[in-house]
């Protein structure tokens, strides 16, 4: 049960009665009686909030960011109306407007809309429903609790949607434009046609040109058709924040749109996600199915604060692609975890396959290099100068190694490593 | 898209749960109530009650009250000023047992009424105002002693307390008559416990059995206050009515309190992140090398990242000597070789101050070298 403010308003009331009519503890007595049966008799009156059922409908994900509605329809069996406040409470990040006013009638029944705003990628499960409904008097009111389950997926954002036109375009002018580069590992045989000038002689199919009037050459386009296999890193350096997101966020939207190009592009794309156990994984998703496939494993990911395995990620990768493939690892570029991790099992990674090492550069950094005024800002400019030559190092024995290496601020990775990907299928090397 | 859920999805607990759950305590609690009743019962008063004539623990003083009215003195207990006032004539005997808790002039007052009153160890202000005669000497423990005066009781007896310094004492100044005030040093020879020991009884007899009535006064803390000033206070002056009044408005506050703290469902708790900046160590390293004061490090840090910028904007191989960087940059922006191998490759700065001013040096070699 619950009371409401009218009650301490009319034992408020009582005290004026009892100092001017009644100064004594028999008129204490009979106010304060006359308020609690007011009270008991609210109470008796109020309609039953045990008996109440209750259906959910509405969203079930929703893109961080945009807002998403459930709807909770609350049936009354009972003969006594319903009337009064009702609580559908959500976690603090879901974002919810959760109070809604109800009046639903003895059998009868009535919708509320919970507005969710969520401010963090998840599962947000709806936690109970609490309502008060008040007596006829206004004075007191029966209040329960119901456990109403619905879960609500907040995906991750894709911000960098916006770039995906521009480098479909270019993909575009890839396919058209390929045709006559050399061939590589990664294309395939397209067409024969007349040489013109300035084409490469080395295109020259001299057999081709015995049998026609012409001198042939050959064309040859990116090949269809291979295989990606993104590996996100899940470890600790993936929790550091750059601005106010993860790491891990930053990866996820590079992830994201490295996948839908590669898949209009004519790839397979499989991902997992990875510390010292599978996190997520998908695996074989048609083209039209990879975005959403995606989205769903990625929404659930945190941080873990565990150090990665790489021998782990390696030996995942090694099972999961038989034929070669382009390997993205969205992981940190920090010295010790990769000098001691990844590096002496690299070569595992790069006889069978390509790696391409995407990591996000924080911009904090390259402010901190600029500083300078006085000793605390030179200390820091130094300090992030060491930091930037560390990094710059580790980059180096990487790409010494065989590993193509982008680094970028959060804002910048995804297009950047969506740019990577066109040039390394422009020049065949898939 | 919709589900239909349970029916049953209440979570408040009915009525039989909170039985359930509450049974186990109530039964508990109505256990040790009830023992504690009976324990009091069988006990019959408790430690309470000292020198109270109807108390029958050893230090109470029911024998005495017994003895006394077995004589024919009548013995009327009294717990507050105004009855004991009421009660008092020319022919009374009052056993004040905490003198100390009176005013003096509430006392004075007393004893100028009643035949004889007997203080149980009065002191300082009370003492002052019923026998200006007499001093305080010390305090001492009960044991057994003489007389050694007038006082035609049956020898020694156990007495203790406050020593009085009078012209005539007994038992070493633990019991002394001044005029119609007899002052005791302690209850002791009043007690259950004690009344049967030597001549104590003798003397309770001859102490409180002067007259034909007793007023047995034991002042409650409500009488300490009594007399201390006349004067009215602002609450005096204000209508009892309205203190009623103002009960009705605390239970006002209580149910508002109730309204207020009422909470619509529990708070809902969640996990939150890890936040941890990405620069956190490099933010970190920084301090590190404020407080170690390593400009060399730092020096070697700017000039590296410097270098790294210089070498690729003057063609050279990465692994370029520095002779070969300095006469490159020299030919470049025509400085002197010797301040360009100075800002490059010159000994590491010593104080903050040439740190400060080496990097501005680098920035402006860098840039110079840059716009040419």
């Amino acid at each position: 049960m619950a009371i409401s403010g009218q009650a301490g308003l009319l034992a408020l009331l009582g005290a004026v009665v009892v100092g001017l009519l009644v100064p004594s503890w028999t008129g204490i007595f009979l106010v304060t009686g006359a308020v609690v049966v007011a009270i008991a008799v609210d109470l008796a009156l109020a309609g039953s909030v045990r008996g109440l059922s209750f259906t959910r409908g509405g969203d079930r994900a929703v893109r961080l960011g945009e807002p998403a509605s459930v709807t909770l329809t609350v049936h009354n069996p009972g003969r006594a109306r319903v009337r009064g406040v009702l609580r559908d409470a959500w976690p603090p990040s879901a974002g919810a407007s959760d109070r809604h006013a109800v009046d639903v009638p003895g059998r009868g029944s009535r919708t509320v809309t919970t507005a969710l705003l969520p401010t963090r990628r998840g599962d947000r499960m709806a936690y109970r429903v609490t309502v008060r409904a008040f007596g006829p008097l206004g004075l007191a009111a029966r209040q329960g609790s119901h456990a109403v389950a619905w879960t609500v997926r907040v995906l991750p954002p894709f911000t960098s949607r916006k770039h995906l036109p521009s480098r479909l375009d270019r993909l575009r002018d890839l396919d058209g434009r390929l045709r006559t580069l050399a061939r590589g590992q990664g294309s395939e045989f397209d067409s024969l046609r007349t040489y013109v000038a300035g084409d490469d002689v080395r295109s020259i199919d001299w057999r081709a040109t015995a049998r026609s009037t012409d001198v042939m050459i050959r064309t040859w386009r990116p090949e269809r058709d291979r295989h990606l296999m993104i590996v996100l890193d899940t470890g600790r350096t993936s929790a550091g924040r750059v601005g106010d997101i993860p790491r891990l966020d930053a990866a996820m939207d590079a992830a994201l749109l490295l996948a839908a190009l590669a898949s209009r592009a004519g790839d397979r794309v499989d991902l997992i996600a990875y510390d010292r156990q599978v996190r997520a994984s998908v695996q074989g998703a048609s083209a039209a199915e990879l975005l959403p496939a995606l989205v769903n494993g990625m929404a659930t990911l945190q941080p873990a604060l565990v150090e990665s395995d790489a021998s782990g990620i390696a030996a995942q990768v090694l099972r999961r692609s038989r034929r070669r493939s382009l390997v993205v690892l969205l992981t940190g570029l920090d010295p010790d975890p990769l000098e001691q991790g990844l590096l002496p099992i690299l070569h595992t990674l790069t006889a069978r396959h390509v790696v391409l090492l995407a990591a996000v550069a924080d911009p904090r950094i390259q402010e901190m290099a600029k500083a300078r005024g006085d000793a605390e800002a030179v200390f820091d400019a130094a300090a992030a100068a060491r930091a930037s030559q560390e990094r710059a190092h580790v980059a180096g024995l990487l790409r010494r190694r065989g590993v193509y290496v982008v680094d970028a601020t959060p804002d910048e990775l995804a297009p950047a490593l969506a740019d990577k990907y066109l040039e390394l299928k422009g020049e065949g090397r898939l | 898209m919709s589900t239909r859920t349970p029916t049953q999805t209440s979570l408040s607990p009915d009525a039989r749960r909170i039985w359930r759950a509450a049974r186990g305590p109530v039964l508990i609690g109505a256990f040790i109530v009830a023992a504690a009743i009976v324990i009091t019962l069988l006990r019959g008063g408790g430690t309470d009650g000292a020198v109270d004539p109807d108390s029958v623990t050893p230090a109470g003083s029911r024998a005495v009250a017994r003895l006394l009215a077995d004589r024919g003195v009548e013995v009327i207990r009294a717990d507050s000023l105004k009855s004991v006032q009421d009660t008092v004539d020319g022919d009374t005997t009052v056993l004040v047992t905490q003198p100390d808790w009176l005013a003096p002039d509430r006392l004075a007052a007393l004893r100028d009424k009643a035949g004889t009153l007997v203080a149980i160890g009065a002191t300082g202000e009370a003492l002052t105002a019923l026998a200006p005669a007499v001093g305080q000497a010390r305090t001492d423990t009960a044991k057994s002693r003489e007389p050694g005066c007038d006082f035609k009781a049956a020898g020694s007896a156990r007495i203790g307390g406050v020593v009085y310094r009078a012209p005539s004492r007994c038992y070493d100044g633990t019991l002394v008559f001044d005029d119609d005030v007899t002052l005791l040093g302690d209850a002791t020879p009043l007690t259950n416990e004690q009344l049967a020991e030597e001549g104590n009884a003798a003397l309770a007899m001859r102490v409180l059995g002067q007259h034909q009535r007793l007023v047995w006064y034991m002042p409650s803390l409500s009488d300490a206050r009594a007399g201390a000033g006349e004067e009215k206070s602002f609450y005096d002056l204000v209508p009892a009515g309205w203190w009623f009044a103002l009960g009705q408005v605390g239970i006002a506050v209580l149910l508002f309190a109730a309204w207020r703290a009422r909470r619509l469902g529990p708070i809902v708790a969640e996990p939150l992140p890890v936040v941890v900046r990405a620069a956190e160590t490099t933010e970190g390293r920084a301090r590190l090398y404020r407080r170690a004061r390593a400009t060399d490090h730092a020096a070697d840090a700017l000039r590296a990242a410097a270098l790294g910028r210089l070498i690729p904007s003057l063609g050279l191989p990465s692994d370029a000597q520095p002779p070969a960087v300095v006469d490159s940059v020299t030919a470049r922006i025509g400085r002197p070789g010797a301040e360009v191998h100075a800002v490059l490759f010159g000994p590491p700065p010593n104080t903050e101050q040439a740190l400060v001013q080496l990097a501005d040096a680098l920035d402006a070699l860098v840039d110079e070298v840059g716009s040419h």
